[in-house]
Formats: structure tokens, C-alpha cells, sequence
């Protein structure tokens, strides 16, 4: 069939609007396993794939209205309780959806592509037909079960032109967040929203900037009026007008973590299920809201870390029967802010790692030496599954360890400037936390100066801050270290490892950044403190090569480019040169 | 030959200002110590005065600081650096030449920019074959009444750079 019509535009809001249904749809569609009768469930889900199926029909989608008439088929005889709902419909009814949503991925990547949906089509159908009582022309081809849907919808829905046009006109209020959650909105594309908050981030730049110029006015440079005068009122009435509209701005850009965390039910239901477990999964927090921009980033590696714990963490039934525990499982998801960020658990009760076996294999690959292992801290200890290699490694021995590929997702965090911790109890169960920040458009550093260059440091990985004493200074394996209070640090000479320019201040003017970097802390020395200020951090772009241990540039008062550090990357330099130092 | 210096918003070269069908090509001239070199005015973004850089620590090591462009952070490479000058300009005349290569927006620092000059087709011949490798991105020499202005062809400086480095780090 040729489409009706080709409009791209049209195209578009079909393809947004069915990707949005479907998601619904998966999470209906797991939830109406646990509660078989609800019907209103059982209508979300026959409306969404009646609403796509229509639009598919008018903008000439073949497939799509196929697998999705057949589907709908299934529904409409569970709606009228011909049909009850088993396990074989289940997942017919997901496959169906799952096949849904690769042909509009590959509608979205350029054109539909040839799918062998016959085994799909013939289960569906198969499924829909176990009852007898109803008198679905089963023999009849692709036109006649058309003719029988329409000859079918009055029944199954009384008004169906009705219902088509509010669902193509208000598909939110299809989606299956509760009715006390539905404000009014309308729908923006996100490239609108990350041009006004960059616009904003300028006009933070520039509020940055003049309020340098009004100090330095005010302190009689310019030999103008001091800090009482109207430029400097004005300039504070910009300023605070400029915060209000950077955090509206960004609201904007917020979202709840649901949209990461809906797509959990049906991934642990289908992972429980091929690997045998009895799983359920708990989620909490999921109103938290969070930067869109964010969202597409933290789902990967949450993903890797439920996955782990359904793989590597719960036992089998039979086992934890043996062990006193309940034979379900549970996987709790959990998401709320703590200040300035975002704190994502997700915890198990499964079988927990056993430290002594991470040990073993670190000193076995020469991560850690037999002497400094008998003084680690379990949060060492349980560092050391975060290294890269470390983990592929324990799979390949099929030890109990969880962490294929941990050094992913800790790398993955690391570049949205969060951090993540592991805690776990042989026998009891494991759980990592996720620290997100709020926004990635936006970060308050610590301005301090190396030589005659200032860099940032991101104040949420600041501890503290303290002046210099050369008596507290050490040396240990090879490593400079620095004694404060009772906590050995490693220390970092910022101008050594950037090599850079300049008269060094004098020792005893010097100070130290204690930074944490995930469970590790460092001191950082540099010469001079500067002060606090908000920031826009831009990345560096591929042209500039690796750049480690820095993290983006911003613009400072000044109108200069300063560079923000990131403080792993430091870590890991700080490494390299020391064992290079070593070596030599 | 037109060789007034022409400073005015520039529209692309027009083969009908000339009597005859031949096309003219519109150079922005500029020189990095004793020689001049030109490139394509459709290449070049705009023409900035030289400003502080930020040195880049790790970077690569074609690229020699970064700077501020209205807001955006831009690489920027000192050709002087890259001709193997060495002396230092006299006079303040130091511009950045901002243009945009491989989808990426980066500055020239050059010596000054006297002039745009526009340049008939027949007057630019290939480069001679005997200069150093460096000299690969030369993709022509313009003649002109008494002097030679040898045109670059960006795209090459950059894979020329991106090779070097590559190299540079493998060694």
C-alpha cells in the first residue's frame, strides 16, 4: 500500500507518539500480569496499540498495522472475557509489542525493512483463539480479519471514532502515570530547551563577568562610586534575576526518573524468567526529577547494575529456600535528591560479595601487593571491582562476582560528574549507589591558582581545603603522601603533572584541595585559593586529543577560557607518573 | 589584477565584474613571518585580534591554547609555531583567523592581515615540488605583479597535524 499521505512532519509526531504508547504499554502489560482482571489496564493497553495501529493505517505503515491489528485482536477478546489471561498470551502479547517497537526504530533510522512476522502473527492468533466461543473467521486472510475488526469495533469500544480522536489529541492522558499527576503541558523539542539553557549559560557568563567589573569599580579602580552606587544595586538585581531564570530554565529540562526506571518491570520480569529466578522488583522515588539529558545517560549503566544483581546477586529459588531466605528475591531501585544531587540505590538481598575473593584476585593480577592487602578497608576491597579488567576476569573464572564490565559504568558516571559507591554483605545482599548531579549544565568550582594559571575544581568533590605544612608531607611506596589528621592522603602536584608555567608560591603559602574521588581522596596542592564561582562547563571537543584530568573549559570573569579538572582523571595521571617515577 | 585592499562585506567573487568568462577567487591574505599565504574567503569565518589563550595540559600537541569566542571555546594553533618560525612578531599586529575545518571551528594566529585580495583563476599555478613535507598543505601559488602568496588548503593542514600526532604518540 502506497501511504496516504508523506509528511514528515506527521511522520514524526506518529513516531513520538507510538514510542511514548508502547513504553506504556510494556508497563502496563507487566503490571496486568500481576492484577489479571483490572480492566482499566487491560483498555490502556488496547486504546495504545488502537491508537498506533490507526495512525500506522493512515500514513501507510503495512507492518505495523498488521502485527498491531493481530495483537489488538488478542486484547479485544480478553476485554470481553472470552479469553483468559495466561502465560503463552503474555508473552505473545509482549513479543508483539516488542516487534512494534523495532519497526519504529527502523522507521525512525530510514524505512521499514522486510520482517518475517508470519510466527508472530500465527501465535497471536493462535493465543486469541483458544477459546471457542468466539467466531473469529480463523481461516480468513489479512482482508477478512479487517473486515471483522470493523465489523467488530462497535462492540469493543461503543464510540470508536471518538476514541481514536482523543487519543491522537491527548495521548497523555493515556500514559499510565496516576490522574493526580497530570499537569498541564505541552510538548517541546529538547533541542529548544538546550538552546535556552546554553543561552542562559551566556547570560550566566556574562552576569559572571560584570559583576567582576562592578567590584573592581567598586573598589575605586575605574575611580567611580563605591559598592553603594546604582551600577552595583543594578548589577545585583541582574544577578539574582539571573539565578531565578537559569534554575527556571533548567526546570524545564526536568523530568521524573521514571522515565529510566520504567523500563525495569519488564527487563527483570523477562531476565528473571530465562535465568530461572523468582524476582520482585521494588521502586521507590520514582517522581525524583532529573535532567532529560541524563536520563538517556544513567540507563545504560543501570541497566548493567540490575542486571548484575539478578544475575550474579539473587540465588536460585531452591538455594535461598536452603539458606532461610524467602524464595523471591527482591531488587529495590530507589531515586531522591540529597542537596545539589540525585542519589540512585539499587540494592539486593541475594548472596552479597565475598571480599576475601575480590582480594585473592587482586593480588593475584598484581593490583595490590599481599603486604598493603592485609590493611585495606572493605571500601577498598570492594574498589577494586571497578577496575577495568578486573571483572572480565572473574567472569571468565565464573567466580560469584558481579562486575562484568563495572569499569563501564563507573566510567560512564565519571563523565556525568557523578560518582558511585559499593557496599555488600556476604550473604545478605549488595548495594551501589549512584550519585548523580542535578543538571549537567551547570557546576559551581573552586577557582585556585597553579603557577600563573587558574583552573576549576567541581566543588561537589571538594572536602576541605587547608593550608600547606611541609612537615606533614611523607613519602610512601614512592608516592608523595600528606598526613591530615588522622587520614594518609596521596598527593598531587598539580604543577608538576601539568607541567605548568610560572613562579611556584612559596611553601608555606601553598594549600591543599582535599577532592574524593569515588571512595578515593587525594590532596591537591596549588598555589593560591581564589574563590567560588558558578560555571557553564563546555567540553574540550575531540580535536584537543585526551586532555586528562581535565574536564570541560568555561569563560571566567575575565572574558579568558579557564579550564575546569576532573578530578579522576587527576587520580589516574597522578598514578601513571607515580609508577613511571618508580620505574625509573 | 585587482590588488586593493578591499575591507568591505565581501560577496563571492563574480566572473561578470570581469570582461571575459574567467572566474575570480577572493583570498584573504595574511602573513606568518617573511612570507604571505592565503586562504579561500569562503573558509574564513571572521578575523579576530589576537587575545589570551589557555594552555591546554595533555593536550594534543598541534593545538596550542584555547580561546574565548563569544562564549564558545575554541582550539587555536599558532602557524607561526607550526612554519617552525621561531621570532617573536614585532608589532601588535597578531590576528586570529577563525574558520571552520572538518566540522570543527578552530583559530589561525598569524602575524597580520593585510588584505583581501582577488586573484583570477589562471593566476594561481601548483606548488612547486621541492619544499619540505610540511609544505604538503600548500595547494597553490597565486603570482602576482611582484610578490607570491602561497594558498592553503585547511583541510590538509589538519590531516597533515592529526597524522603528525597520531605518529607523534605511537613513537
Amino acid at each position: 500500500m502506497e501511504p496516504l499521505i508523506n509528511d514528515p512532519v506527521l511522520l514524526q509526531e506518529f513516531l513520538t507518539e507510538s514510542e511514548e504508547l508502547l513504553q506504556g504499554a510494556d508497563q502496563d502489560l507487566v503490571r496486568l500480569e500481576a492484577l489479571p482482571d483490572d480492566e482499566e489496564l487491560l483498555n490502556r493497553v488496547f486504546r495504545a496499540l488502537h491508537t498506533i495501529k490507526g495512525t500506522a493505517g493512515f500514513l501507510g505503515l503495512d507492518p505495523v498495522v498488521q502485527l498491531g491489528h493481530r495483537a489488538e485482536d488478542v486484547l479485544s477478546n480478553l476485554r470481553r472475557g472470552q479469553l483468559k489471561l495466561t502465560q503463552p498470551i503474555m508473552d505473545a502479547l509482549l513479543a508483539a509489542r516488542d516487534q512494534l517497537g523495532i519497526m519504529l526504530a527502523d522507521i525512525r533510522g530510514g524505512g521499514l525493512k522486510q520482517y518475517s512476522l508470519d510466527p508472530l502473527l500465527a501465535e497471536l492468533q493462535r493465543v486469541s483463539s483458544c477459546v471457542p466461543a468466539v467466531p473469529t473467521p480463523q481461516d480468513g486472510a489479512k482482508a477478512d480479519s479487517v473486515a471483522h475488526e470493523t465489523g467488530d469495533s462497535p462492540d469493543v469500544s461503543p464510540k470508536p471514532a471518538l476514541d481514536e480522536e482523543t487519543a491522537a489529541v491527548q495521548p497523555e492522558q493515556k500514559n499510565p502515570a496516576p490522574q493526580a499527576l497530570t499537569a498541564q503541558s505541552m510538548r517541546v523539542d529538547v533541542r529548544k530547551l538546550d538552546e535556552l539553557v546554553n543561552l542562559i549559560g551566556e547570560l550566566v557568563l556574562e552576569r559572571n563577568r560584570l559583576l567582576q567589573l562592578a567590584k573592581e569599580i567598586g573598589t575605586g579602580r575605574y575611580e567611580a562610586r563605591g559598592s553603594d552606587s546604582p551600577l552595583s544595586h543594578s548589577v545585583a538585581r541582574l544577578s539574582f534575576i539571573t539565578e531565578e531564570l537559569q534554575a527556571a530554565g533548567l526546570r524545564t529540562r526536568m523530568v521524573p526518573i521514571e522515565a529510566v526506571f520504567s523500563k525495569f518491570p519488564r527487563l527483570v520480569r523477562d531476565l528473571a524468567r530465562s535465568v530461572e529466578k523468582e524476582i520482585e522488583l521494588e521502586i521507590h522515588g520514582q517522581e525524583t526529577e532529573i535532567d532529560k539529558n541524563m536520563v538517556d545517560l544513567i540507563s545504560d549503566p543501570l541497566v548493567h547494575l540490575v542486571r548484575n544483581s539478578l544475575d550474579h546477586g539473587i540465588e536460585l529459588p531452591a538455594e535461598r529456600e536452603r539458606q532461610n531466605k524467602p524464595r523471591r528475591g527482591k531488587i529495590r531501585l530507589d531515586a531522591r535528591q540529597e542537596g545539589d544531587h540525585i542519589l540512585v540505590t539499587i540494592s539486593d538481598d541475594g548472596r552479597g560479595i565475598d571480599p576475601d575473593r575480590v582480594l585473592r584476585k587482586a593480588i593475584e593480577k598484581g593490583v595490590v601487593s599481599r603486604e598493603r592487602a592485609a590493611n585495606l578497608s572493605m571500601r577498598e576491597i570492594y574498589d577494586f571491582i571497578f577496575l577495568p579488567g578486573f571483572s572480565t576476569m572473574e567472569k571468565a573464572t565464573n567466580l560469584s562476582g558481579r562486575g562484568v564490565g563495572m569499569d563501564v559504568v563507573r566510567s560512564n558516571l565519571k563523565r556525568l560528574n557523578g560518582s558511585i559507591e559499593l557496599e555488600s554483605k556476604p550473604g545478605e545482599g549488595t548495594s551501589v549507589r549512584l550519585h548523580l548531579p542535578l543538571t549537567l549544565a551547570i557546576m559551581p568550582v573552586l577557582l585556585v591558582k597553579v603557577g600563573e594559571e587558574i583552573y576549576g575544581v567541581p566543588l561537589r568533590s571538594i572536602i576541605e581545603t587547608s593550608r600547606f605544612a611541609s612537615q606533614n608531607l611523607h613519602r610512601l611506596e614512592g608516592r608523595e603522601v600528606i598526613c591530615l589528621r588522622n587520614e594518609t592522603l596521596p598527593l598531587v602536584r598539580l604543577e608538576a603533572l601539568f607541567s605548568s608555567p610560572g613562579q611556584e608560591a612559596d611553601n608555606h603559602e601553598k594549600k591543599i584541595v582535599v577532592m574524593t574521588v569515588g571512595d578515593t581522596r587525594i590532596a591537591l596542592l596549588v598555589d593560591q585559593l581564589i574563590g567560588q564561582e558558578s560555571t557553564v562547563v563546555k567540553p574540550l571537543g575531540h580535536s584537543l586529543g585526551q586532555c586528562q584530568g581535565i574536564a570541560g573549559a568555561t569563560v571566567g570573569g575575565d572574558g579568558r577560557v579557564r579550564l575546569v579538572l576532573d578530578p579522576a582523571g587527576l587520580l589516574l595521571s597522578a598514578a601513571q607518573s607515580s609508577s613511571q617515577e618508580v620505574l625509573q | 589584477m585587482d590588488q586593493q585592499p578591499n575591507h568591505e562585506p565581501i560577496a563571492p567573487a563574480r566572473a561578470d565584474r570581469q570582461t571575459g568568462t574567467e572566474e575570480l577567487r577572493q583570498i584573504v591574505s595574511f602573513r606568518v613571518g617573511d612570507e604571505e599565504f592565503g586562504l579561500d574567503i569562503l573558509r574564513v569565518q571572521e578575523i579576530i585580534r589576537h587575545q589570551h589563550l589557555t594552555r591546554v595540559p595533555n593536550s594534543s600537541d598541534f593545538v596550542d591554547g584555547v580561546i574565548n569566542l563569544r562564549g564558545k571555546v575554541i582550539p587555536v594553533i599558532a602557524l607561526r609555531k607550526r612554519f617552525g618560525i621561531t621570532q617573536e612578531p614585532s608589532d601588535g599586529q597578531a590576528r586570529i583567523v577563525v574558520l571552520e575545518v572538518q566540522n570543527m571551528v578552530l583559530g589561525f594566529i598569524v602575524d597580520s592581515v593585510p588584505e583581501v585580495l582577488r586573484i583570477p583563476e589562471s593566476a594561481v599555478v601548483p606548488p612547486p615540488r621541492f619544499g619540505k613535507t610540511e609544505r604538503d598543505y600548500v595547494s597553490g601559488v597565486a603570482k602576482m605583479d611582484d610578490r607570491l602568496l602561497l594558498l592553503l588548503d585547511v583541510d590538509r593542514i589538519m590531516s597533515v597535524e592529526d597524522s603528525q600526532a597520531v605518529a607523534a604518540a605511537q613513537a
